[in-house]
């Protein structure tokens, strides 16, 4: 038995029907169709789901034998996502554009690419800026009122009335932007990355790029570090950066309902996604003043779409994203004109003749990074169940906000605790680093240690483990300190508040990493070059840091860059791969997870390996609907409307005969393609009249762009039902095929390498047989016993 | 704020007798030439050894002989700055020293500051010097140890990081009013202290007003930053006093109310989770039935086929 084709039936219930899983029973599937074809005007025989899509009514759902309900699992697909068109439709419209547009025209093309991506950069520097801004005042003011209400009650008596203070003022934060998030737009919840990376895979996630996200992602994350819950503002800087970039790209924003007419050309899924990529380059490079991480953080997420001139603009967009923030934050501390404090999170330099490092440190740099693979994957873990547990459970926007709040308030008081009862004092520092010291039951002009970690936005802390210098730490400290952060993170993040996981990661690395260097001082008692912990709080962030996120190259880079020190790039790599190859032992990393319990079709870069023996012809769906070349409205306008099975492309065949033989391919053709035909009723019969109207063009379908409306809004008499439609004009004449026999990885790589959305399956004389989508080639993957399928679910 | 301190002290010794020890090796290679022997500075005795030490001996001997014409000597105005600033530096470099710890320097020696920038001054900006070469040339910038330039900037540093001119009044010819005021409130409360020695309980209570008032100046003069390396050191003394040797420390006395909120806080989101699970109706999933080639094909004859 080489290859064990497992079926996956995870089944919470009783195993009375486990047994029988749907894709198996062939029979019970006919008998379906019978039933809806005796029914009456659906052409069920046809029928295949290419995409399939949300509300299945409920008396279709009695019609089908009552579908058997699981509870969430990682191991669905859901149907709500779609792809994008990453391929484009060379229809007959687009060849006249293409024929009628100057070589004047391409270059004004081209100019225009580069000030979007300029604009992008621009504007998402200018929201990094503002977020920051936004944070350290409202975070000011919150540490001001509590500092002041603990110096008055440590001597008076009654610190629990502080304690209760802060936990209020945290709840009372994180309660607006938990607000925002759950009941106005739930998608802006999380650190935003695992959409960004869907996205960029080809996935349609709903409402991700748009204008109301960007604005409740900014309100919810300013909230979330300003309530003082353990998260950071940087993982949702790469979000918002995507959003400005469809938007600018777009010229228009649909939640605005304003046009302003320029960038029409780009109104297509192909051109919004390099921009958006642009965008996400332009966010990283925005959050850590690390352009070129940007980049590449863009070159790993997206990678099978690329170009060098896209690059080159990415590089641009996330150049002048680090630019705009330097300028404005140089205003803002007013120092104008002076650009040397990149970045939102801020390592602070790394001098090299302080922290050098020798070549018998690097197997400690190993060690480290395998410690980091193994607390990165416990985290995941941990927050994988947590995760399950919410999906299921705690999915009413109301519970959302509570627990929101709920997990703000405990924050505070174990930090609070934390705080009260530490013993370490330290004097206060001689350039006096700390922003708010508290000195609680410490020797005046000393502070209390614990408080600089605790009482304090988390970014703040990661500074000053890097950089204060040795000994203002005690190792009991450190050690608690990691305890609870750790826990605290693991239960803050996927909440659902927009908030991301990447500084609380390189906090509690820092934390285990300067304990680590502490103790190696205590171990080898000459002075030298072990003496100081900065340098292993930063090895032992990156560690963290990549045993949960598991990000290689761009992570690195994003680490030098953030640091200002090339020379740490070797050890910052070795620690990235250990993290990476012992936590991948345990479990993926951070957002894959995420990405799965979303049960989002995404496509990894490679089939799994044991599949060469599945062909298109096990994988496609089928049979597949078809229109004829030239097609009655009427049974356009049904096919559309069946809501059992919506789907998004059709194969247009030369001739479908009666006896459902499956005719000759000539071409394919889009549901947004066929609405705006309906819409503008573009009739065989009404040419004549047409002629005196404008022809269609490419322009009409950009601007239905990106929300075509629903079939149901469209009316169509009972005249026109009985027209024809003639489809050779608009259909893509020319669209990827594969003969039945093409094994599973193939069609995969043509799937991933061209971003294709249908990939029509043909028999030996070019018959159409079966469509292959996204999610046909999704629900293949590796688990622990061979290969395993993902069933598809409504969500 | 002990850091400083001890920094400043610690830099400040090391720095007097390393200036001090280059003094006297200018002296030798300058006296030579030009000096004569009476006007030579008269060294701390604790330095010459090191001077001695210096294995250039013969070369002195050698150059004793030689002399360079006229146009390159050094005038006798020069001659006589460079004896003036020899002379202030060394006593402002001996009230440095003297005043280090504890630290009472600006207090004491802003008038050897003022006099040795003086002169310093009056040799960088020498003008009307006879002849045609000005002493600022002459003396600061003939050879590249450029050591009257060095010695100079040194000091400054020093009285810089001191932040001296913080404590002085405008003109930095007397103490501020506000530094004679911090002083005033920090002798009342070293006195009360002395008063209470015997008895620590006492004393926490009684000197707590003086005390705390001192704290009140402090803290306003820091925001105001008149704060010098004195004060800052003094009061650094004084809370030590305070809290390590009186222990007048504010007592931890409210861990059962804190233990009490905070163990009902953690309490509150194991009830919610809880009261989550057991009411909210589980989120369930509808599975669709997609539709394939028929099932002659599918998985399961493979897998047959394979087994």
């Amino acid at each position: 038995m080489a290859n064990i084709a497992k079926k996956v039936s995870w089944s919470g219930r009783g195993d009375d029907r486990g047994e029988r899983t749907p894709l198996l029973n062939g029979d019970e599937e006919v008998k379906y169709n019978r039933q809806l074809s005796g029914g009456g005007i659906f052409h069920i025989g046809r029928l295949s789901t290419v995409d399939l899509e949300e509300e299945i009514t409920p008396e279709e759902d009695i019609v089908r034998s009552r579908p058997k309900e699981i509870p969430h699992n990682e191991k669905l697909l859901s149907l709500k996502f779609e792809s994008l068109d990453y391929d484009n439709s060379e229809n007959q419209l687009f060849l006249e554009e293409e024929r009628r547009m100057s070589h004047m025209g391409f270059r004004c093309l081209e100019i225009r690419r580069w000030v979007i991506c300029g604009l992008i950069g621009f504007l998402t520097g200018l929201i990094a800026c503002m977020i920051d801004i936004a944070v350290e005042k409202l975070a000011g003011y919150k540490y001001f009122a509590v500092k002041l209400n603990i110096e008055k009650y440590t001597e008076l008596g009654g610190l629990s009335i502080s304690l209760i203070l802060w936990a209020v003022l945290n709840s009372a934060f994180v309660m607006f932007g938990a607000i925002a998030v759950a009941f106005v737009e739930p998608i802006a919840a999380g650190s935003g990355i695992p959409q960004i990376k869907c996205f960029l895979n080809g996935v349609k996630i709903p409402r991700v790029v748009r204008l109301k996200t960007l604005v409740i992602k900014v309100f919810g994350v300013i909230c979330s570090v300003a309530g003082g819950l353990a998260v950071g503002k940087e993982g949702p800087m790469i979000h918002s950066g995507a959003v400005v970039a469809a938007g600018v790209s777009q010229g228009r924003s649909t939640s605005l309902k304003k046009d302003f007419k320029i960038f029409e050309y780009f109104r297509r899924d192909t051109e919004k996604r390099d921009f958006v990529s642009a965008g996400a380059a332009a966010g990283v490079s925005a959050a850590f003043g690390a352009p070129v991480g940007g980049v590449l953080f863009s070159l790993e997420e997206g990678a099978s779409f690329w170009n060098q001139m896209l690059t080159w603009r990415i590089f641009f967009a996330s150049m002048v994203s680090t630019f705009t923030l330097n300028f404005f934050l140089s205003i803002y501390h007013g120092k104008p004109g002076e650009l040397s404090s990149p970045g939102l999170i801020n390592f602070g330099r790394f001098d090299s003749d302080s922290v050098q490092y020798n070549l018998y440190e690097i197997p400690l740099f190993i060690i480290m990074g395998a410690l980091g693979g193994v607390l990165g994957a416990l985290f995941n873990i941990i927050n994988y169940w947590l995760t399950i547990f919410r999906i299921r459970y705690i999915h009413r926007p109301c519970l959302q906000v509570m627990e929101a709040m709920l997990v703000a308030a405990v924050t505070a008081t174990v930090s609070f605790a934390m705080i009260y009862f530490s013993n370490d004092c330290q004097p206060l520092g001689q350039d006096n680093t700390e922003e708010y010291p508290l000195q609680l039951f410490c020797a005046d002009g000393e502070y209390n240690s614990m408080a600089t970690a605790f009482f304090n936005t988390p970014e703040r802390s990661v500074r000053s483990l890097f950089h204060n210098p040795p000994g203002t730490y005690n190792p009991v400290t450190l050690g608690v300190f990691t305890l609870a952060y750790f826990f605290l993170a693991v239960w803050t993040y996927g909440l659902t508040v927009s908030a991301g996981v990447f500084i609380p990661s390189l906090l509690i690395g820092a934390a285990w990493g300067r304990l680590f260097g502490i103790l190696l001082s205590f171990i080898a008692s000459s002075q030298s070059i072990w003496a100081d912990p900065g340098k292993y709080a930063l090895i032992g962030a990156a560690a963290q840091l990549g045993g949960i996120v598991r990000m290689t190259l761009s992570l690195t880079v994003i680490l030098v860059e953030a640091t200002g020190n090339v020379t740490y790039g070797f050890p910052i790599m070795l620690v990235l791969m250990t993290a990476k190859i012992v936590g991948d032992y345990f479990i993926e990393g951070l957002y894959d997870i995420h990405i799965k319990l979303q049960s989002v079709p995404f496509l990894h870069s490679d089939a799994p390996p044991t599949s060469h023996w599945l062909t298109a012809r096990e994988v496609m769906s089928s049979p597949v609907t078809c229109f004829n070349r030239v097609e009655k409205v009427g049974r356009i306008v049904d096919v559309l409307s069946n809501t059992s099975t919506i789907h998004n492309g059709f194969p247009v065949v030369a001739h479908t005969s009666e006896n459902d033989e499956p005719g000759k391919i000539c071409g394919l053709i889009l549901r947004s393609q066929l609405i705006v035909l309906l819409k503008h009723k573009v009739f065989v019969e009404r040419a004549s009249s047409r002629l005196s109207q404008r022809k269609l063009q490419l322009k009409d379908f950009r601007d239905a762009y990106p929300r075509f409306p629903p079939i149901q809004s469209i009316h169509v008499s009972q005249d026109e039902r009985e027209c024809m439609m003639d489809l050779t004009e608009f259909m893509n004449p020319t669209p990827y095929t594969v003969p039945q026999e093409t094994s599973l990885p193939r069609v995969f790589k043509l799937f991933r390498a061209l971003g294709l959305r249908h990939l029509v399956v043909v028999d030996n004389e070019n018959r159409v047989v079966g469509l292959v989508t996204r999610k046909d080639l999704a629900r293949y993957h590796v688990g622990k016993d061979g290969l395993e399928e993902l069933h598809l679910a409504q969500t | 704020m002990e850091l400083l301190t001890r920094f400043t002290f610690v830099s400040a010794c090391l720095f007097a007798e390393w200036a001090v020890t280059f003094i006297a090796v200018a002296n030798c290679s300058i006296s030579p030439s030009e000096m004569n022997g009476d006007s030579a500075l008269k060294l701390p005795s604790a330095v010459i050894p090191v001077s001695q030490k210096s294995t250039l001996g013969s070369f002195y001997s050698l150059s004793l002989s030689s002399t360079f014409p006229e146009d390159l000597e050094v005038n006798e105005y020069c001659t006589e700055l460079l004896r003036i600033y020899g002379q202030r530096y060394v006593t402002f470099a001996n009230c440095l020293v003297t005043y280090a710890r504890p630290v009472r320097v600006c207090q004491n020696c802003y008038t050897g500051f003022n006099s040795l920038e003086d002169i310093y001054k009056n040799i960088s900006f020498d003008k009307s010097a006879p002849g045609n070469v000005s002493c600022h040339d002459s003396l600061m910038r003939s050879d590249r140890l450029m050591l009257l330039y060095t010695l100079f900037i040194k000091l400054d540093e020093i009285w810089t990081s001191a932040e001296c001119k913080q404590c002085l009044n405008e003109d930095q010819d007397a103490l501020s009013n506000d530094t004679l005021y911090f002083m005033a409130t920090l002798n009342q409360s070293l006195s009360c202290f002395e008063q209470y020695q015997r008895n620590h309980t006492e004393l926490c209570k009684d000197c707590k007003t003086s005390y705390k008032r001192l704290n009140e100046v402090y803290g306003r003069m820091e925001k105001n930053q008149m704060l010098c390396i004195d004060l800052e050191d003094a009061m650094n003394m004084t809370q030590h006093l305070w809290s390590k040797n009186f222990r007048c420390l504010l007592p931890r006395e409210e861990t059962v109310p804190v233990i009490a909120v905070s163990s009902f806080m953690l309490f509150l989101p194991i009830i919610f989770y809880l009261s989550s699970f057991l009411h909210s109706e589980q989120k369930k999933r509808k599975l669709i039935h997609p539709k394939r080639v028929k099932s002659s094909s599918s998985l399961m004859n493979i897998q047959d086929k394979f087994s």
